[in-house]
C-alpha cells in the first residue's frame, strides 16, 4: 500500500555504501519533499552522485557496489525489496544524466521508446500525444515539431538534454533525478534547463546533483551538503547559502575547501 | 580562524573591505575624540581637524562601497562572506554619518562662548566621553567577532538616552529661568547634545549589523532584555 499522505516523495536512512572495501556513503539518512528541488552539492569524490544512483537502483549494474539502508518510496514503497522490479522502479524514478545522451534514432522515437517498452500508450494516437506533451513540458516541442523524424544527435547540446528530460517525462516519473545535467551546457542552454526545472517541479519531485553552487541556489529550496561521504548538512537552500549551520558547509560554499 | 579561499584574489579583496573598515573606524573614532575635546576646549584647529578628518571618512566610504559592488559582481559571495560584505555596506553608511555629526558638534562647540555654563559643559562633556567609549566597544565587537560585547555595547544606548534626556531637560529649564549664558548661546547646546545622542544611535546600528555579520540574524533586541 502506498502511503498518500507521506509528503515525502523519498526517504532514506540508514545508507551505507561500498565499492568493495571502500566506503563511498556513511550512514545517510536524507528526505526528498514532494513537488521540490533538492540539490545534492559536495566535493569531487563526496559521494553525492554515487547517493543519487541509489535512489533508482542505478547501482545495481556495478558489482563491486554494495548498498544498504531504507529506501522508501512514497512513504512505504521498500525499493530494494525482492519484489520490485527496477524497470518498475524507473518508471517512478527517471534520471538525466550528465551528458545528453539521445537514443541515435528520430526526436520522435526518443521520446516514444520509454512509453512504447513500458505499454503505457495503448495506441498510436495516445502515443503521439504523449510524446508530444512530454516535449512541450520539457520546452523543445515548438522547436522541433516540424523535425520529428530527424536524427536527434542533430540537436544541439541544449536540445539534447531537453529532449532527454521530455524522454524521461514520457514514461510519467514521480521524481525525476538530475546529475549534473547543464555541466555541458552554455549558459543559454542552462538557463532554459533551469527555468525548466523550475516548472517541472510543480509535477515532479527532483534531485539534482550539481557542482554549481549558484546552480543549486537558484534552482532547488532544500540543499544537501555531502562530504568525505558523509551527509553534512541539510536545510532551506537560502539558509545553507546565507547562514550554514556547520563551518564545514561554509568553508565549501565560500571556496575556502583545503 | 577562518580557513583561506582557494581563490587567493577573492581573499584579498576580502581583506582589503576589512582593512578598509578598520581604516574608516579608526578615523572615526579619531575624530569622535576631538570633537569631544572641542566642547571643553573650544579650540578652533581641533575643529577644523574634525572637518579634514571627514573627508578621508567619505573616500573611504567610497571605496568600501566601490569594492563591495565589485566583490558581489565579480565573486558572488555567499555565507559568511556574503554577510561580511552586507555588513561592510551598512557599517560603513553609520560610521559616515556619525563623521558628520562629529563635525558638526566640533563647529557648533567652538562658536559657544567662553562664558558659558560651565557645568552643563562638563554634562555634555560626560555624554561625549560616554558615547566615545561605546562606538570603541561596539567597532571592537566587530572586528573581533564578539556577540556577547557587541550587546553589550547595544545596551549602553539606553544610558546615553538617559544622559541626553537629563541634559536636554537641565537646559529647558535653565532657559525658562532665563539664564543669561544659556539663552545666548539659543539653540547651540541642544543640537551638540542631540548630536552625540545620535552618533550613540549609529552606534547601536552597528552593533545590530555585528549581531547579523555573526549569527545571520537580525534580532528584534529590546531594551527591556537587559535590564
Amino acid at each position: 500500500m502506498v502511503d498518500q499522505n507521506s509528503n515525502y516523495a523519498l526517504q532514506t536512512s540508514e545508507v551505507y555504501v561500498h565499492y568493495g572495501k571502500k566506503m563511498a556513503i556513511n550512514n545517510v539518512a536524507l528526505n526528498f519533499p514532494k513537488n521540490e528541488v533538492t540539490s545534492l552539492i559536495g566535493p569531487s569524490g563526496c559521494g553525492k552522485s554515487t547517493f543519487l544512483r541509489c535512489l533508482n537502483r542505478m547501482n545495481d549494474v556495478i558489482d563491486i557496489c554494495n548498498v544498504k539502508g531504507k529506501f522508501l518510496l512514497n512513504g512505504n514503497v521498500d525499493i530494494y525489496s525482492p519484489d520490485i522490479q527496477v524497470e518498475t522502479l524507473r518508471e517512478k524514478v527517471g534520471m538525466v544524466f550528465q551528458k545528453p545522451n539521445p537514443f541515435p534514432k528520430t526526436i520522435y522515437e526518443n521520446v516514444a521508446y520509454g512509453p512504447k517498452i513500458h505499454g503505457i500508450a495503448s495506441s498510436q494516437n495516445e502515443l503521439d500525444e504523449i510524446v508530444k506533451d512530454s516535449l512541450h513540458r520539457a520546452g523543445l516541442y515548438e522547436e522541433v515539431k516540424d523535425r520529428m523524424d530527424d536524427i536527434a544527435t542533430g540537436l544541439s547540446g541544449g536540445q539534447q538534454q531537453r529532449l532527454c528530460i521530455a524522454r524521461a517525462i514520457a514514461i510519467r516519473p514521480e521524481i525525476i533525478l538530475m546529475d549534473e545535467p547543464c555541466s555541458a551546457l552554455d549558459p543559454i542552454a542552462t538557463a532554459k534547463i533551469e527555468d525548466l526545472i523550475n516548472e517541472l517541479k510543480e509535477n515532479y519531485t527532483i534531485i539534482i546533483v550539481t557542482h554549481s553552487m549558484s546552480q543549486a541556489s537558484r534552482v532547488s529550496s532544500k540543499t544537501a551538503f555531502f562530504h568525505l561521504g558523509n551527509l553534512v548538512e541539510y536545510g532551506e537552500t537560502g539558509k545553507i547559502f546565507t547562514k550554514p549551520d556547520k563551518e564545514q558547509t561554509n568553508d565549501y560554499i565560500t571556496g575556502r575547501f583545503g | 580562524m577562518e580557513t583561506a579561499h582557494t581563490d587567493k584574489n577573492f581573499e584579498q579583496k576580502l581583506n582589503h573591505l576589512t582593512d578598509n573598515l578598520i581604516k574608516m573606524s579608526n578615523i572615526v573614532e579619531k575624530q569622535i575624540e576631538i570633537a569631544v575635546n572641542v566642547i571643553k576646549s573650544k579650540d578652533s584647529s581641533d575643529a577644523q581637524t574634525t572637518q579634514n578628518l571627514d573627508e578621508q571618512v567619505d573616500e573611504v566610504e567610497r571605496d568600501v562601497r566601490d569594492l563591495s559592488f565589485e566583490i558581489m559582481t565579480l565573486h558572488r559571495p555567499v555565507a559568511s562572506d556574503l554577510r561580511l560584505v552586507f555588513t561592510a555596506l551598512k557599517v560603513s553608511k553609520e560610521l559616515e554619518r556619525m563623521g558628520d555629526h562629529s563635525r558638526n558638534l566640533a563647529k557648533r562647540a567652538i562658536s559657544i562662548s567662553s562664558s558659558f555654563d560651565e557645568d552643563l559643559t562638563v554634562q555634555m562633556h560626560n555624554l561625549g566621553k560616554g558615547v566615545q567609549k561605546m562606538v570603541n566597544q561596539t567597532l571592537e565587537s566587530f572586528f573581533k567577532k564578539d556577540e556577547v560585547q557587541a550587546r553589550i555595547s547595544w545596551n549602553q544606548d539606553a544610558e546615553i538616552d538617559r544622559q541626553y534626556k537629563s541634559l536636554l531637560s537641565d537646559l529647558i529649564e535653565r532657559m525658562h529661568n532665563k539664564e543669561t549664558s544659556v539663552v545666548d548661546e539659543g539653540t547651540k547646546p541642544i543640537l551638540i547634545a542631540k548630536s552625540l545622542e545620535r552618533i550613540g544611535d549609529h552606534a547601536t546600528n552597528i552593533a545590530e549589523e555585528v549581531i547579523f555579520n555573526i549569527t545571520g540574524h537580525y534580532i528584534d533586541l529590546k531594551k527591556s532584555d537587559f535590564e
